[in-house]
């Protein structure tokens, strides 16, 4: 029965085990990815910086309001961890827009010298105009608001390379949503694993003297304690 | 503005930021304050550690991006953080290439294992 327990809990700290490593070498998979697109990210700076001229592209340029066009929304999961994923909340009408408009928003001809003496005409395109405003207004703010595009701090005809430097700091935001996810499973991962090493401890305890491998596993335990004072409070505190 | 997400906050030089400000992430709320810091040579430790703090504790940032050189700085307060929002995330600088030894949470992880907890 109580060797049982102890097998059962070996298991359980193994699988433990085995899924707490797969997620460390995820998460270096992703690092190494995520520090080579910061290093793409930074070379295209230089890059820009090099074309633009030496003071340009700094943090003197930032623009005065700012507002944020990327979003993470975190979800805690059933196992207690979180998940975290980013969210570019207007990312679909910039490309539905990509092509910039330039020019009077309105369409149609407009009149500029009007006829004085059309009183009923005034009239008409005075009620039209009334009507319009309203429709037009809302296309107005959107296109003022859209929270202007960073690229635009440092000049209207940026180099391409300061458009690469975006686009790859933009892929990093998103893995490091994805980083962030992986390092809150790695250290719940971490304390379901001390647990059950606690677990499995007291288990072999309970089995006790009756099996001499329980008291080897006891004896090397305190032995183990007094040779390494230091390391049972930081485990402790896991 | 109840329903939208959390924001990513930046501690870091300016060319980090730049970078992470082109991408989007920068705000500045209602008062001014920014939810980044370009750190430069004269920037101060003290001034580094209550920017840090402060991101912890608003409660509209979900995600602090560190660099590596910095964070070492400010080490204490960043082993004293053990919540999992806001997650700090430590990234590599230009002068300084990413060590993973260093990092916070790799660092955890390593401090459990001995080799006699799994004969």
């Amino acid at each position: 029965m109580g060797v049982s327990d102890v097998e059962e809990a070996s298991l359980s700290l193994d699988e433990k085990l085995l899924r707490f490593m797969d997620q460390l070498e995820l998460l270096e998979e992703k690092r190494a990815k995520l520090n080579s697109l910061i290093e793409q990210g930074w070379f295209s700076i230089s890059k820009a910086r090099y074309s633009m001229g030496n003071k340009q592209v700094s943090a003197l340029q930032y623009a005065s309001e700012i507002e944020p066009l990327v979003f993470v929304n975190s979800r805690r999961l059933e196992n207690c961890g979180v998940e975290f994923c980013t969210e570019r909340p207007n990312q679909e009408r910039n490309t539905s827009s990509s092509i910039e408009d330039i020019g009077p928003k309105e369409s149609g001809v407009r009149r500029r010298n009007k006829p004085k003496n059309d009183a009923a005409e005034k009239e008409a395109s005075k009620d039209a105009s009334s009507e319009k405003t309203p429709e037009l207004n809302p296309v107005n703010e959107s296109h003022q608001n859209p929270q202007q595009d960073p690229l635009k701090w440092f000049g209207i005809l940026v180099p391409q390379s300061l458009k690469q430097a975006q686009s790859s700091f933009k892929q990093v935001i998103e893995l490091s949503a994805e980083i962030a996810t992986l390092q809150d499973a790695i250290s719940n991962s971490r304390q379901e694993l001390s647990l059950s090493l606690k677990n499995k401890q007291t288990a072999a305890e309970r089995v006790g003297s009756p099996l001499g491998q329980g008291d080897k596993l006891n004896g090397s335990g305190e032995s183990k304690q007094k040779d390494s004072g230091g390391e049972v409070p930081i485990k402790e505190s896991l | 503005m109840a329903g939208r997400g959390k924001l990513i906050a930046v501690i870091g030089d300016e060319d980090t930021c730049t970078g992470f400000l082109l991408g989007g992430v920068g705000e500045l709320n209602k008062n001014r304050k920014p939810n980044f810091l370009v750190v430069e040579k004269d920037t101060s430790i003290t001034e580094i550690e209550e920017t840090f703090k402060s991101f912890l504790a608003r409660n509209d940032i979900g995600i602090i991006l560190i660099n590596q050189f910095i964070a070492e700085m400010i080490r204490h307060a960043i082993d004293a953080h053990m919540q999992s929002i806001p997650a700090v995330l430590e990234i590599p600088s230009k002068e300084h290439p990413y060590d993973a030894s260093k990092d916070s949470i790799l660092r955890r992880a390593k401090g459990m294992f001995s080799a006699e907890d799994f004969r």
